[in-house]
């Protein structure tokens, strides 16, 4: 396919349990806002053993809801999934296709490229049109510090992954546009896995995944009742130094560092920690650090984005404080 | 952890091997005595003993609790038949990574060594972050070799820099490396990778020679051994000890004593007393500042070990097997207001595991950086 | 089984400088590495192959350069190591790379897995493993972290993914991709050394790859770099304030915000 705008722009709703992904509703809000720009219409696609859950996605704007099913469908499987979409694509030739860059958006974006011969933009940061219809997706690259802003100037459809949480999901208003729902051509071949089991989240702690970690170290004291707190309202885990599980503060599980666990959070709060090199080997992969320490000479400040020079305890509160709620 | 992984299945040595080890290590001649389990610190509060682990060395077999040694060589010292236990230990560990049955965490250790040249998988961009605002002399034929520690570990890069700043001092010529160091090698032969090592060895021989270097002045003990064994075999230059450099600068009057008043406790690290017989000069250089020396109970050869080496820096001790804890409450014990020592894996380890004792731990060099004179 | 593993060499990510004038990376003066979730597809295909029988062969795409790094590989375990080597793969988006390792291959021949990593550190898009799969109409399995064989020659693959943890059987043969830390690399065997320097790593052209020339490197690459931009600086920021509890928390909370959205 070559570079013309007749299907206009999909986005695709993945879905996750009885409801979709949040980022399946951001980049809705977004192709709105861009099919405003480009005079198109929006197209939320699902794929799924069964529609049913349309209604929801009416309430953020589309003009049309497809919902590609199949029994084989039920559960996210790149293979089968790609030629569902594909299929569907090649009948109605969208110019540009959004996915969340979710684990599974990203398994069946790359399948589906190829399988349509275009180009893909990968989990963007930022979206913009470059002053006529073609988007530029802002892509980071090497750690991070560098960013790419890649088009797909002659196939279509664009494809571009988005990061979950750049844009905001719009307000849920009343239902639009119409739903369609398609059963899919698709045999036993065109499945390539099975689910065996599912593990949900949370069964088991494992600090090696977890997004917000709030660390306590010497300096705590052994006030680990608030760090709990903080953490549990950050939707994170408590994380601790060597000095602070020695003392029995914390279980050893949670020790990070050189001889405990080396984590890569989006964000890690640090506080009363020194930042001796055994433990910062365990939070250099982190995205954020914050770190608090009454010491203005600390090493920590060394290894933090943010440093708060001054007792934790006070910083605790105010902090509590602000997030709220329960 | 220290454990061993499930399925220790006995390495057998075949007669050429036992009788190499035999030759290099005289494990042949213990009769069994049981003087080295008696003078081991981790007979006490751990499952290791070293009679034993040299006898299923003569069976052909392997120890569970080989890797809880520390390389502190008290054993060695105290043995009657002249076994080199430490070198069995290095020797029974390379046997080790041949079937992979190694602790968690030290692949990823060697990893590092070897492709980022440091012991932290750290950038090797950042290995002469040590020096902040320090001048380099950076000319001469003697080389500072700073080691992983002190180029990294911000506590011990103070000790980097207070060397340094003696060197200035006193008026010495020297060059670093900075960014072109790489690891001595220490680690991998602790933990018994002779081919990791002899590679870091050689990377560090071609990189001395390129330099001009004729004597290295290490800052680190682990170095100062590691890179005295690699370079006497490679006929490379001569190794010293910080501390012996700078009691040299003492002695040819190039620096001058402090009047600090106060009393101070000197920890030995192994691997510059026992390993090497420096006892004096890091004593010397302590009274230099115009503190008092006080002894603890066991010091110089009798010195306890602090835990951290013979690779127990990249592996988990639980917190009651831990010598660290029971060398700071000595060390308390003397009544004397600081706690000094010349290596940073002891710093780290007495930070560590102080518990609740107060004693401030410093090292040598950084304790008279600032109270000397040119 | 024939395992394949994928082995991308990318500059140390600290080494790389962006030329905001010209708008151009520089890699020249970066030292390499093999890629880090790499290094754990290669640890899963040998434990594999040690467990249960079969050879690794490691592949890349690459410069010349890259060759001593196959050799790594190789002393570490792997059996044999082939590098595709062309001007005509240079400037390969993903879809032209995929193109290309799938087509290499097939030339291998019968392969039953190929296993690569989760994503590169450079790049960085994960799309490379999932293009491969359809290239060879395989099946797939992205970021997992443990493997195993099933039953009539299946594998069980569990993918960590954000919700929980998936374990999905599959059909041979498959591509997966492997979640960085999964496992711990084995350390080189130096006993290999010797091998490792003298085993043939075979180079594969253009020609000798036998693919369409279409889809490779930059004319086989659908997507164009428009611009580039440095979004921060390498390593930490380094901000240090001494500010009321109150101005802490809410500089904090601002933090928290931000960081959200930095890494998914
Ligand atoms: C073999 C070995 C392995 C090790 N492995 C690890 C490891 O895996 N992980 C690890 O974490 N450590 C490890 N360590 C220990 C490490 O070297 C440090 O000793 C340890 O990380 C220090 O912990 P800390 O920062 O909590 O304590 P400290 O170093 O004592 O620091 C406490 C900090 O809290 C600050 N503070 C005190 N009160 C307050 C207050 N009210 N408000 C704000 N700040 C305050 C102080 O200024 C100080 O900076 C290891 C050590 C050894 C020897
Ligand atoms: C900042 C930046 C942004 C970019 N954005 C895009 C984009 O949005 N879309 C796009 O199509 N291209 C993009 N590219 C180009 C892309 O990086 C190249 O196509 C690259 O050759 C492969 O992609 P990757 O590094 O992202 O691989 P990934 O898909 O992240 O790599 C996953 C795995 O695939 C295997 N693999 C990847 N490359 C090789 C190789 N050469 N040899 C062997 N195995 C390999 C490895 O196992 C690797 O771990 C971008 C490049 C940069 C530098
Ligand atoms: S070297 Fe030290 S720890 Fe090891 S066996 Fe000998 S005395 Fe014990
Ligand atoms: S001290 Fe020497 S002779 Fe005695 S048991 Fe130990 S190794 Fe054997």
């Amino acid at each position: 396919m070559t570079a013309t705008d007749d299907g206009g722009l999909w986005v695709y709703a993945e879905r996750r349990g009885s409801s979709f992904t949040p980022v399946s509703l951001e980049i809705l809000g977004k192709a709105k806002e861009l099919s405003r720009q480009l005079s198109v219409e929006v197209t939320a696609v699902t794929v799924g053993n069964d529609g049913g859950a349309a209604s929801e996605l009416q309430r953020y704007g589309p003009d049309h809801v497809l919902e590609l099913v199949h029994p084989l469908l039920a559960v996210h499987d790149g293979k089968a999934y790609a030629k569902a979409l594909g299929t569907a694509i090649q009948k109605a030739h969208p110019s540009t296709l959004l996915l969340g860059a979710t684990r599974n958006g990203q398994d069946l974006a790359g399948r589906l490229a190829v399988r349509l011969r275009t180009g893909l933009t990968a989990h963007v940061t930022s979206l913009e049109l470059d002053g006529g219809r073609q988007l530029v997706g802002w892509v980071p690259g090497f750690g991070g510090g560098i960013e790419a802003g890649i088009t797909c100037p002659e196939k279509r459809p664009q494809m571009v992954t988005v990061r979950p949480g750049v844009f905001l999901a719009p307000p849920e208003g009343s239902p639009t546009g119409d739903v369609k729902t398609v059963k899919v051509d698709l045999s036993e071949e065109d499945v390539g896995s099975r689910r065996v089991s599912f593990e949900p989240k949370g069964s088991s702690i494992d600090l090696t995944r977890a997004d917000v970690i709030v660390v306590g170290g010497r300096g705590t004291g052994g006030n680990f009742g608030r760090i709990e707190e903080l953490a549990r309202r950050l939707g994170g885990e408590v994380g601790a130094t060597r000095v602070a599980t020695d003392a029995g503060w914390v279980d050893r599980d949670r020790m990070i560092g050189q001889t405990g666990v080396i984590t890569r959070p989006k964000l890690v709060l640090v506080l009363g920690v020194s930042g001796a090199v055994q433990f910062t080997v365990g939070i250099d992969g982190a995205g954020t650090v914050v770190a608090v320490n009454r010491d203005p000479e600390a090493p920590i400040f060394e290894h933090a984005d943010l440093g708060i020079v001054g007792d934790l305890g006070p910083v605790v509160e105010s902090l509590l404080r602000s997030l709220g709620g329960a | 952890m220290a454990q061993r992984s499930e399925n220790p299945a006995p390495v057998r040595f075949d007669d050429e091997a036992w009788e190499a080890l035999a030759a290099t290590t005289n494990a042949n001649l213990c009769f069994q005595c049981g003087t080295c389990t008696a003078a081991c610190p981790l007979a006490e509060n751990t499952p290791l003993r070293v009679r034993q682990l040299v006898r299923e060395a003569q069976f052909g077999e392997t120890d569970a609790f080989l890797w809880k040694c520390m390389t502190c060589a008290e054993c060695n010292a105290s043995c009657p038949r002249g076994v080199d236990i430490v070198g069995l230990v290095r020797t029974l560990r390379g046997r080790e990574w041949r079937t992979r049955n190694v602790p968690k965490g030290l692949p990823t250790l060697l990893w590092g060594m070897y492709s980022d040249g440091n012991t932290f998988h750290l950038p090797p961009k950042q290995r002469a972050s040590w020096m902040q605002d320090v001048k380099v002399p950076g000319k001469g034929s003697t080389l500072l070799f700073v080691g992983c520690a002190a180029s990294y570990d911000p506590r011990a890069q103070r000790i980097a820099r207070s060397v340094a700043a003696l060197l200035n001092l006193a008026g010495v010529e020297y060059q670093v490396m900075g960014t072109e160091e790489v690891c001595c090698g220490e680690a991998a032969r602790s933990v018994g990778h002779d081919g990791l090592f002899r590679d870091l060895q050689q990377r560090n021989t071609e990189a001395f020679r390129k330099r001009g270097v004729e004597r290295v002045i290490a800052i680190s003990p682990h170095s100062f051994d590691a890179l005295k064994a690699g370079q006497s075999a490679n006929g490379g230059p001569e190794v010293v000890h910080y501390t012996q450099a700078i009691e040299q600068l003492l002695d040819s009057g190039k620096l001058t004593k402090g009047s600090e008043k106060g009393t101070v406790t000197y920890h030995d690290p192994c691997y510059l007393g026992r390993h090497n017989g420096v006892y004096e000069p890091p004593r010397r250089l302590l009274e230099l500042s115009g503190l008092k020396v006080v002894e603890m109970g066991n010091s110089r050869a009798q010195a306890l070990c602090c835990g951290g080496g013979g690779g127990r820096m990249w592996m988990e001790t639980p917190p009651a097997e831990r010598p660290g804890t029971r060398r700071v409450q000595e060390a308390a014990g003397t009544g004397a207001e600081l706690l000094a020592t010349a290596c940073p894996y002891c710093i780290s380890v007495f930070e560590s595991e102080r518990g609740s004792e107060a004693i401030p731990v410093t090292d040598v060099a950084e304790l008279i950086a600032g109270r000397v004179k040119a | 089984m024939h395992i394949v593993v994928c082995m991308k060499v990318v500059p140390r990510p600290e080494e790389v400088k962006v030329d905001l004038a010209t708008k151009m990376l520089d890699r020249a003066g970066a030292r390499s590495v093999i890629n880090s979730s790499d290094m754990n597809a290669l640890e899963t295909a040998l434990a594999f192959r040690d467990a249960h029988g079969g050879k690794v062969t490691v592949l890349s795409m690459g410069p010349p350069p890259f060759e001593p790094y196959l050799r790594v590989a190789l002393a570490v375990g792997a059996d044999e190591a082939i590098l595709l080597s062309d001007r005509a793969f240079g400037g390969a988006d993903t879809l032209a790379t995929s193109y290309t390792l799938a087509a290499g291959i097939r030339k291998i021949g019968k392969v039953d897995l190929v296993l690569c990593g989760e994503e590169s550190s450079d790049g960085g898009t994960s799309q490379v493993p999932p293009s491969i799969a359809e290239w060879l109409n395989a099946s797939q399995a992205t970021y997992v972290e443990r493997l195993v064989p099933g039953k009539h020659g299946t594998v069980h693959a569990t993918r960590v993914l954000e919700d929980g943890k998936e374990t999905v059987e599959l059909s041979v043969p498959a591509v997966i991709s492997v979640v960085v830390g999964s496992n711990e690399p084995r350390f080189l065997d130096y006993d290999r050394w010797a091998f490792a320097q003298s085993a043939k790593v075979q180079v594969w052209n253009e020609k000798e790859l036998c693919g369409d020339p279409q889809y490779l490197g930059l004319k086989g690459s659908p997507t164009a770099v428009a611009g580039l931009r440095e979004v921060k600086k390498a390593g930490r920021r380094r901000e240090t304030v001494t500010v009321t509890p109150d101005e802490a928390a809410s500089r904090i909370k601002a933090e928290i915000d931000r960081a959200k959205i930095a890494r998914s």
